[in-house]
């Protein structure tokens, strides 16, 4: 079994008096320790897939397993401990708290977990030295570049080491330069600490990154221009 | 468990100091509506306790039938104090002196030294047996006034409109034709008397050319030999008198106030109903500028529950914090401040009633203020909010 399973994933929602359905029975598999990145024209329905395996966003029909977990069929309040536990969440414009420095930014996942304090210290330190950012641990958001607010964003992310990183457009609000370095980062992240990533871009650049590109298109899940069907990648 | 999942104290604090200038709107707009609270608590609270400060249980006031409750209307025989002593039993003795009060209560147009238009007082004629019946009073500066002099209540000055000094010991006042020195001044306790200007009773009858009482005041032994008197007046039917415990004579003047009360009440329910729309708006305003940080901690796994928590913590210490502030200021400038009614002067009492009222409000405005925005926020979807601008 794989660590993430879509199976059959319609997403519907009513614009005025049409419907539009961004996701039409996509089926997806996603393995431990995948880096996987989803690309697609606006409105091509890649941010919704990954805010349904986010467990932010409600599926019309089908199922979504996470490490064993059916989210498709968790309550409100039981989804939000779900990805307390699960998921580290990578924005595009960063969503740092602005009253909180970049220590607590990185520590407020953690407060949800149930351990000591001190092993909350051990554990925003070891994030902050993952991306490098030891000594801008006492700044507040205003205080740094974006560059260095998405590193703090990608440190939130995987301090409490989640089941599956997802990030949407990483890059989207950044240089050249800077996004070569969160892309690097987000590589480190997959390659050293093993975690299991899922990034949603429409820079194929970026995209290319991944160790597996998928692109999505008219709701439909493609790999090489092509419906696929692969054990990994399947559509209804 | 509840308690690990709720967001950082210091985050709720640390909000109302991220848009300084709303909080200091916010927290001034509240400032004022808990001060108009406190001040409309003060005026119930002064006002019930001023009436219930002046009745005691164990005096007995005799006055005309015919009045009604209107003692300034009321005549009894000169003689009527004579009678009393000499026909009713338990009344309280002090040193070989029945404690019983003759008095001519009217109220009539004052003028001081200082202002030239007269202002509407209380003068009571008075013998030295009135501070045996009314045993709060206290002459705190002075001394007992003799022929040509008045002793004066601490509020008088409030009551006849003019300044505390235009009463001043060794001032003098005028009234019905004839110049009085004050010789002293004196407190009772904050009830009614603290309004009124004390003559000798002699002396005020001369000037007024009048032989009459307003009413006997008789300090009995316990309140329950207070039917004697009463007895007493119903036994004398060519006197036409009438006797109630002072007591229960100012616990009717409460019921005949008992609607200014309630008008107050409901001042006190409007004002901090208008505050409660205040704090609604600028909760709106700081709750709609968040919209996508409250989803990015939803998206994180803060429950809802804990978000609106620390939305109502932030509105509710900025609620305190004004209520503090405000109690300071009813404590320095409210509580104690004169106010003229028509039964005489009382003063604004901020005490641990209108505290209470005060930080109930100020809670309230916080927690109710709150509660809505807060709500709406958390009704948008998570997807739709976390790329709200």
């Amino acid at each position: 079994m794989s660590l993430v399973d879509v199976l059959n994933v319609t997403k519907e929602y009513a614009n005025g008096e049409e419907t539009i359905r961004p996701l039409d029975g996509v089926s997806l598999s996603i393995d431990e320790g995948d880096y996987l990145s989803l690309m697609g024209a606006s409105g091509s329905g890649k941010s919704t897939l990954l805010n349904l395996i986010a467990g932010i966003d409600q599926a019309t029909s089908g199922e979504i397993n996470v490490a064993g977990t059916e989210i498709t069929k968790l309550s409100r309040g039981k989804l939000a401990d779900w990805r307390a536990a699960h998921i580290g969440y990578v924005f595009q414009t960063h969503n740092l708290i602005p009253v909180l420095t970049a220590y607590e930014n990185v520590e407020l996942p953690l407060l949800l977990l149930p351990m000591s304090a001190a092993e909350r210290r051990k554990r925003v330190e070891i994030a902050m030295e993952a991306v490098d950012l030891t000594s801008r641990a006492s700044h507040y958001p205003r205080q740094m570049s974006g560059g260095q607010e998405q590193r703090v964003g990608i440190a939130r992310a995987i301090v409490a080491n989640p089941t599956v990183v997802v990030a949407d457009e990483p890059t989207g609000s950044l240089d050249d330069e800077t996004t070569e370095q969160i892309l690097q980062l987000l590589s480190r992240v997959n390659d050293e600490l093993g975690m299991t990533l899922l990034m949603v871009t429409h820079d194929a650049d970026a995209g290319k990154r991944a160790k597996r590109q998928i692109r999505l298109e008219r709701g439909r899940l493609m790999e090489n221009g092509n419906e696929t069907t692969s054990t990994h990648l399947r559509t209804a | 468990m509840l308690g690990s999942k709720l967001l950082p104290w210091d985050y709720g604090v640390r909000n109302l100091f991220r848009r300084p200038s709303r909080s200091a709107l916010t927290f001034g707009g509240l400032t004022i509506v808990v001060l108009l609270v406190l001040v409309v608590v003060g005026f119930i609270r002064g006002l019930e306790k001023s009436l219930a400060a002046t009745g005691n249980p164990n005096v007995v006031l005799v006055y005309s039938l015919s009045s009604a409750a209107d003692i300034e209307n009321s005549s009894i025989p000169g003689s009527t104090a004579s009678l009393l002593s000499a026909s009713v039993d338990g009344v309280r003795r002090g040193h070989g002196v029945e404690y019983i009060s003759p008095e001519l209560y009217l109220g009539t147009r004052i003028t001081t030294a200082t202002v030239d238009e007269p202002g509407m007082g209380l003068v009571r004629g008075v013998t030295t047996n009135a501070p045996l019946v009314r045993d709060r009073v206290q002459i705190v500066e002075g001394f007992w006034p003799q022929a040509g002099e008045v002793l004066v209540g601490r509020l008088a000055h409030s009551k006849l409109g003019v300044q505390s000094d235009d009463l001043a010991v060794g001032s003098e006042i005028s009234f019905d034709g004839k110049t009085w020195k004050v010789s002293g001044r004196f407190t009772a306790a904050g009830s009614a008397f603290e309004s009124e200007v004390w003559a000798p009773l002699a002396d005020l009858q001369t000037t007024l050319k009048r032989q009459d009482l307003s009413l006997v005041a008789v300090g009995m032994e316990s309140p329950q030999q207070v039917a004697d008197v009463d007895m007493f007046c119903r036994e004398r039917v060519d006197l036409e008198l009438k006797a109630v415990a002072e007591s229960a004579y100012y616990a009717a003047l409460q019921k005949h106030y008992k609607p200014v009360r309630m008008l107050g009440w409901v001042v006190v329910a409007l004002v901090a109903g208008s505050g409660i729309f205040a704090g609604l708006n600028t909760m709106y305003g700081a709750v709609v500028g968040r919209v996508r940080e409250l989803a990015t901690l939803q998206a994180m796994g803060y429950r809802r529950r804990a978000i609106l928590l620390t939305l109502v913590q932030e509105a509710t210490l900025l609620a305190c914090a004004a209520a503090l502030i405000a109690c300071v200021l009813g404590l320095l400038l409210v509580d104690g401040a004169a106010v003229r009614f028509t039964m005489g002067a009382f003063m604004l009492r901020v005490d641990s009633v209108g505290i209470s009222v005060a930080c109930t409000v100020a809670a309230l405005l916080g927690v109710v203020g709150a509660i809505p925005p807060a709500a709406k926020a958390m009704r948008l979807p998570v997807v739709e909010a976390i790329k709200a601008i």
